[in-house]
């Protein structure tokens, strides 16, 4: 523990080695790159000036475009054309059937669990489409900077489950690029309102993004962001704004032909900048020109807080369960930190600013807050600020379980607890003989599996037979900073290692995941004995330093020649032995020395009382005592 | 020398005396002075190892956190670092007085809807839990504190019962309040 803690000599004093980090907030609608330069933390612009890179790939004949460029080709091109992947980010065929009522995509019928566009660049996941984006980010930044990038931290919904962490680091994977850290919105956005205003209390963070939503209390304390709980729903956004006041639209034009994606695509874009203007206007025209359909209509205010209503309504009660998870009364909120380009509808604003009765903080732009805070903590991270106090404790959004006996799930790590976090759990076999189990990894607050997300399931095989009961089969769930689990298991009564298999999860394929898996059992295991070896190392070096400190003062008065030199022949045998790698012998040989020293420990003891004792009258020690009462 | 963080039971490491009695801002404090030291934040430009080491300290760091918060896990972990293993999941006061009682708060909270203020009514139920909760809790401190094992780990099967429907109230407190707002 201590040694890792020990930096060496002029290692901090590296300072003025400036590396390049990023903060990322690739986002369902539009995705930004920012980062600290010479004290200043800043969003990067492209050359035409803009800093949001829409968040659309399209897969074109001549190449692939990424952003603006690839917007163009939303209307007439649209099965080539992808938008929004971050809704399909980590999730599987049968969460799609929802989504696509939204948006026109083509899906390629595959065996995979994994959802694919269908596009003449051939079938593409969304971990695909992401890492396009981030591929853009990165030239961008290093384009800017003319320097190499290393390391990014980029943000994710705090809702996000595992399954959808997971997809984002494989598209950071893809992209090539260093995760220092998966960061939770909300979290960045407090960071980049917090480090201005030396903020303490307990705020919220309500983001509302293009396809997100997100909620989180913290308590910010001296540079410590503590989120007490977050909730939040990873399928409600602007988007969804947009798509109520499309089917206002439509029926108020009395569209029918709704078959061709173009024209959903086109009614969804009016439906945007309608949206948009009304944050300053009072009411817009719409128009449409369709060929077999001429509209022209007014959409005001009055009518939008009809529409959208009740979607907000729905973001305030996941507020309310957030305040209820965080023990935190509504009063106590200080200031609401406002984050997502859908905070700009002023509804939204009204209903937010009645619930929670406070301040709503919008200074910072809300499309840019949060790739700010993700890029001022990229730059603690990769050591730009040895000395910053700043430290981010995050939560897990969901709960994590194990599915038991009659379809339902047990929970190993309740949603909201701190991460990193682990939890050991046992079971047992329940036939005579059996050698294998098979565990079911689940996510989600539901009671069923059937209503929860399955992350993976595992088969531990290969431990011995034995009588039903008899086996100690240890799960163990390990959440690491980034909100990923890893889960690792063995029969403890045999020691033997079992194998684990991983069934399909989403994102990687199988084989990948498992390979994984292995690595990160077996590094557990060599963990183990690393530490414990160094453990027993520290050990005996302060053994050894301790002794020859007592030695040095009084060997010559308490030993004989005899003891000191078979003190000094145990003290040989544990500087010898030390540097080798068993931890065993090390710690035999360090209680055969203590034992040689029991004597000499014991003399010395009563010889420092006896010392102690002489020569001292009850007069000084009392004005030893009255002198450090007078200092102090 | 650093304490070894993963060798320390729950109060060492928070450097708070082993009682059921806790002085939570001062774990609070605590807390964040150990995370201070030992957060994967820290170490983000480190080894794999140091990266491992410093998650699994982390971890229990958490863990010890959760516990000392937590009336019954608290309880618990004190049986426990005194020999007493107590599985809650299959374990149940057999006290019948007390079971009758739970029975019927839990047939009030499946009929809150037909009371005339349910509100009103789940708030008081939620006080007189905590009263109950305040007691019990006492009780466990006192049984603890004069060695009575058995008596000890009654009050924590009882206790686990008002975390059960302090849960269950807010439950109900939100489906309703939800329903309101809608």
């Amino acid at each position: 523990m201590a040694l890792i803690q020990i930096a060496e000599p002029g290692q901090s004093t590296t300072a003025h080695q400036h590396k390049l980090a990023v903060g990322i907030d690739l986002g369902t609608t539009n995705s930004l790159v920012a980062t600290v330069r010479s004290g200043d933390v800043a969003t990067l612009a492209d050359d035409d000036g803009q800093h949001l890179l829409p968040s659309i790939v399209h897969y074109g004949e001549k190449g692939i475009d990424v952003g603006l460029s690839a917007q163009q080709h939303s209307v007439s091109d649209p099965f080539n054309t992808i938008v929004s992947a971050k809704r399909f980010m980590g999730r599987g065929k049968e969460d799609i059937a929802a989504e696509d009522s939204h948006y026109a995509y083509e899906f390629a019928e595959t065996d995979s669990v994994v959802p694919r566009f269908k596009t003449r660049a051939g079938n593409v996941s969304a971990v695909e489409v992401s890492a396009e984006i981030l591929k853009a980010l990165k030239k961008r930044a290093v384009d800017t900077l003319g320097d190499e990038l290393n390391g990014a931290v980029i943000t994710v919904p705090a809702y996000f489950d595992d399954a959808q962490r997971q997809a984002t680091k494989d598209a950071a994977k893809l992209a090539d690029i260093n995760v220092l850290r998966l960061l939770n919105e909300p979290t960045a956005a407090a960071v980049a309102y917090g480090l201005d205003t030396g903020n303490e209390g307990v705020i919220a963070v309500y983001d509302l993004g293009g396809g997100t939503f997100d909620v989180s209390i913290l308590r910010l304390n001296k540079g410590v962001f503590e989120v007490l709980a977050t909730g939040g729903d990873s399928s409600l956004g602007g988007d969804d704004f947009d798509y109520e006041i499309a089917q206002w639209v439509i029926s108020q034009a009395k569209l029918t032909n709704l078959d061709s994606p173009a024209i959903k695509r086109l009614i969804m874009q009016q439906a945007r900048s309608a949206k948009e203007a009304l944050a300053t206007e009072e009411s817009i025209e719409i128009k449409l020109d369709i060929d077999d359909c001429q509209w022209l209509g007014t959409l005001t205010r009055d009518t939008l807080k009809e529409l959208l209503t009740p979607l907000v309504k729905k973001t305030l009660m996941s507020c309310r369960r957030a305040l209820r998870d965080a023990d935190v009364d509504k009063e106590a909120i200080n200031e609401v930190v406002m984050v997502g380009g859908s905070t700009r509808t002023l509804l939204v604003r009204e209903l937010v600013a009645e619930f929670f009765e406070c301040e709503l903080l919008t200074s910072i732009d809300p499309d840019k807050v949060v790739a700010t805070g993700a890029a001022l903590q990229a730059d603690v991270l990769v050591g730009n600020k040895p000395d910053d106090e700043m430290l981010l404790l995050d939560v897990i959004p969901l709960s994590l379980g194990i599915e038991t006996m009659g379809g339902l799930v047990e929970k190993i790590i309740h949603r909201n607890t701190g991460i990193p976090a682990a939890k050991a759990q046992d079971f047992t076999t329940y036939k005579d003989g059996q050698t294998a189990m098979a565990i079911h990894v689940l996510q989600g607050e539901r009671e069923l599996v059937s209503d929860s997300r399955s992350l993976a399931r595992f088969e531990l095989r290969g431990f011995p037979p034995q009588v039903a009961g008899a086996a100690r089969i240890r799960v163990t769930f390990q959440v690491d900073a980034d909100g990923l689990l890893i889960v690792s298991a063995r029969e403890e009564n045999s020691g033997v290692e079992a194998s684990v298999d991983v069934k399909p999860s989403y994102g990687l394929e199988d084989a990948e995941i498992e390979s994984m898996l292995r690595a990160s059992m077996d590094h557990a295991e060599e963990d183990m004995h690393i530490r414990s070896l160094r453990e027993q190392q520290v050990e005996a070096e302060r053994v050894i330093e301790a002794l020859d400190s007592a030695l040095a003062k009084d060997a010559d008065e308490l030993l004989s020649a005899e003891e000191k030199t078979e003190i000094m022949n145990a003290r040989q045998a544990l500087v010898d032995i030390k540097s080798g790698s068993s931890v065993d012998e090390i710690e035999q040989t360090i209680k055969k020395l203590e034992a040689t020293c029991e004597n000499y420990i014991a003399r010395r003891m009563n010889s420092n009382i006896k010392i102690a004792m002489q020569g001292h009258s009850i007069e000084e020690y009392s004005s030893d005592i009255k002198s450090e009462a007078e200092e102090s | 020398m650093t304490k070894d963080i993963l060798s320390s039971n729950f109060f060492e490491l928070f450097d708070l005396p082993v009682s059921y009695a806790v002085d939570l801002q001062k774990a609070q404090q605590q807390y964040m002075e150990l995370q201070k030291q030992v957060h994967p934040d820290k170490f983000a430009n480190a080894s794999d190892q140091e990266k491992r080491l410093s998650m699994q300290q982390t971890s229990w760091i958490n863990e010890a956190f959760t516990t000392l918060k937590d009336d019954v896990l608290r309880a618990t972990y004190l049986l426990k670092l005194k020999g007493t293993d107590i599985n809650l999941e299959n374990e149940t006061t057999m006290d019948a007085v007390f079971l009758m009682q739970q029975l019927e708060m839990r047939e009030r909270l499946e009929n809150i809807k037909q009371e005339s203020d349910p509100l009103d009514v789940l708030d008081s139920m939620a006080k007189e839990i905590k009263l109950m909760a305040t007691e019990m809790m006492q009780g466990f401190a006192d049984c603890y504190a004069s060695e009575q094992t058995e008596q000890a780990r009654e009050w924590i099967r009882k206790l686990q019962f008002m975390q059960k429907a302090k849960k269950e109230i807010n439950l109900r407190t939100a489906e309703l309040e939800d329903e309101l707002m809608s």
